[in-house]
């Protein structure tokens, strides 16, 4: 691992980061333990007592909320002889048992019984033996971070200009607040990075998504969805951002050459909801509907948090060359029913009609990668280019299709990975909470 | 271009697409014998035409009002969650239409499928259609990988006189809320 600096060079990554499984490992340690990974949202877990499992990396983790509706981060793994404590997705639980020897926890983590308690050493204090906690926990907006890492900047600190963005995001609800309902749920036999490369790349959809283009051209003509990708991209305004610590954004809007509502392809139900819409909302019918499309932007949120049209899709690597995404979609809070029914349907949209065209693609590049003489991977698109701007706050602006938030990412990547901060479980009632926003 | 028939999903066939699958609905008992084996004529040969990828073919067995739905959660309301998709013969043709525009790149090379079709039973509505349920499990090869797609499917299929046509058709997963690889045959 000392000679991580020579794989990311400016211009070019090398394939080892996709395909080295000791690489790997020390990813799942020190990225997604080191930095703040997104955990979910708390419209997941709303209720006092509710939780979910989840994994950061490859660590289990149960996310409690206790019953003064404080939230908690507990590694699913009993403190006597390691059984994950809790099997169910979801849920409502004052306690978990360890079904193997019933050493069982509060939802704050605590050991509270132990069978046949005689026996153990006189030194055996069941304050010892609670579950290990997340030390830090965060929130910024509903979502919920966490990190091993006492040294790590605050959450604040670490979104820094990727807040404003997700604010945005948040706020195209009337309540200024998403609920999250179900998730898609997808696996690829491919490295992570590959999904987190394709996040910030505008120069893909030209090529990568021509039958969505084709099609949409050939049924529904207009300027309809991705049409913004039809030629010339870079011509039309729209932007990528590398925002620091990783997090990236590419912006549509800029491409669009009508409203969301009128670009969105024609989805199940569309008629008949924009019917009712009108009739309940009159001249301002236009301004409901456009709440129901996607954000026409992609916001990045380094290691494991995609937002994309009205979704939260979290990256959640299996092993070196397999990747699972969960899908999960947010409904508008305060906006009329109808709104969030097409919600459902548009989130079933692209996903369904294009995600598998990048699926294969990212498992085409798995392979291609398995050639050990072929050893680089290139990203140099835009770089020193005249068109890239950097604002006061350190981000780097440039045209959709250069590949500087792909070098961004890959900067916060090889500093996570070569910094090996000292990574720290806690102790029932010993996690520090930010709330950031 | 020409512009596509406008969707008919409304209201009111959202509520009756969530109590086709709700868990509360009571058991319809055995099937009636007497449907079944013009039923399984008609499941077989749409099995036969996806198998084939004849898929213009297979969008001619349907009604005009139909929808083809692959749900997530096998009993939720798809008002209210979402699906792996909810189509309407709108967005069928443009699933169609997509494959047809050889740029799909999930589909080269084509997945090679075979569709058992079995524990075929049927009911009368009561409106003239019949309700269909039957387990299917959809062998898929594509470059090195034998993939297997097992569900519950229900059916509602409208008489034709001399033939049928499906009305609904609801695709089950039995892994449905695990990690499915994605697909972009026709399921």
């Amino acid at each position: 691992m000392n000679d991580l600096d020579a794989l990311i060079q400016p211009h070019r990554v090398h394939r080892s980061l996709y395909t080295d499984a000791d690489i790997f490992v020390t990813e799942m340690e020190r990225i997604f333990g080191g930095a703040w990974v997104y955990l979910a949202h708390d419209s997941q877990l709303p209720e006092p007592n509710d939780f979910i499992t989840t994994r950061m990396g490859l660590r289990p983790l149960i996310l409690t909320r206790d019953e003064d509706g404080a939230l908690h981060g507990l590694f699913n793994r009993c403190a006597h002889r390691a059984s994950t404590v809790c099997q169910s997705e979801c849920g409502s639980a004052r306690r978990f048992q360890c079904s193997y020897h019933g050493w069982t926890y509060s939802n704050r983590g605590e050991l509270v019984n132990v069978p046949f308690a005689e026996g153990y050493p006189p030194e055996f204090d069941k304050a010892d033996h609670g579950l290990a906690l997340l030390p830090r926990l965060g929130t910024y907006r509903g979502l919920i971070f966490g990190t091993l890492n006492l040294d790590a900047p605050t959450l604040a600190e670490w979104l820094g200009p990727a807040g404003p963005l997700i604010d945005e995001f948040v706020d195209r609800s009337p309540a200024g607040r998403v609920e999250v309902r179900n998730c898609q749920r997808m696996i690829f036999r491919g490295n992570w990075k590959l999904a987190w490369d394709n996040a910030g790349d505008g120069l893909h959809p030209t090529f990568a998504h021509r039958s969505f283009l084709v099609l949409n051209e050939r049924q529904h003509g207009g300027a309809r969805s991705l049409s913004q990708f039809k030629a010339s991209p870079d011509d039309t305004g729209m932007y990528g951002l590398d925002l620091g610590h990783g997090h990236m954004f590419v912006d549509q809007r800029p491409g669009l050459q009508q409203s969301f509502w009128e670009t969105q392809r024609p989805v199940p139900g569309r008629e008949w909801y924009a019917d009712r819409i009108s009739e309940r909302f009159g001249d301002d019918a236009a301004g409901v509907l456009e709440m129901a499309p996607g954000s026409m932007v992609n916001l990045s949120i380094f290691p494991n948090l995609l937002i994309k049209g009205n979704t939260l899709e979290t990256v959640d690597p299996v092993s070196v060359g397999e990747t699972r995404l969960h899908t999960w979609v947010a409904a508008a809070e305060g906006a009329p029913d109808e709104v969030n029914v097409l919600r459902m349907r548009i989130a079933e949209d692209f996903p369904s009609l294009g995600n598998p065209d990048d699926l294969e693609l990212f498992e085409r590049c798995q392979q291609g990668l398995a050639i050990p003489e072929v050893e680089w991977v290139d990203m140099s698109k835009g770089l020193g280019h005249t068109a890239e701007e950097v604002t006061a706050d350190g981000v780097r602006r440039a045209p959709v299709t250069h590949e500087g938030p792909m070098r961004g990412y890959l900067r916060a990547w090889l500093e996570l990975m070569s910094a090996n901060a000292k990574l720290t479980t806690a102790r029932a009632g010993e996690t520090s909470f930010e709330k950031a926003a | 271009m020409v512009e596509p028939a406008a969707s008919v999903l409304d209201d009111g066939l959202y509520q009756r697409l969530a109590d086709m699958v709700s868990a509360d609905s009571p058991d319809r008992g055995p099937g009636h014998t007497d449907l079944r084996p013009a039923v399984e004529q008609a499941l077989y040969h749409e099995a036969r035409l996806l198998d084939d990828r004849r898929y213009r073919a297979w969008l001619e067995r349907f009604t005009d009002d139909c929808v083809y739905w692959v749900p997530l959660d096998p009993v939720a309301d798809p008002r209210t969650k979402v699906s792996y998709f909810l189509d309407d013969r709108r967005r069928m043709t443009d699933r169609i239409g997509l494959l047809e525009t050889g740029w799909a790149h999930a589909q080269e090379p084509p997945s090679r499928t075979s569709r058992t079709v079995s524990n075929v039973e049927a009911w009368p509505t009561g409106d003239g259609d019949t309700l269909a349920r039957c387990s299917t499990v959809v062998w898929e090869h594509r470059k090195d990988r034998l993939n297997a797609f097992a569900s519950r499917n229900e059916y509602v299929l409208a008489s034709l006189g001399d033939g049928w046509a499906i009305r609904y058709k609801i695709v089950r997963l039995v892994d449905c809320a695990g990690d499915v690889r994605k697909f972009s045959f026709v399921l």
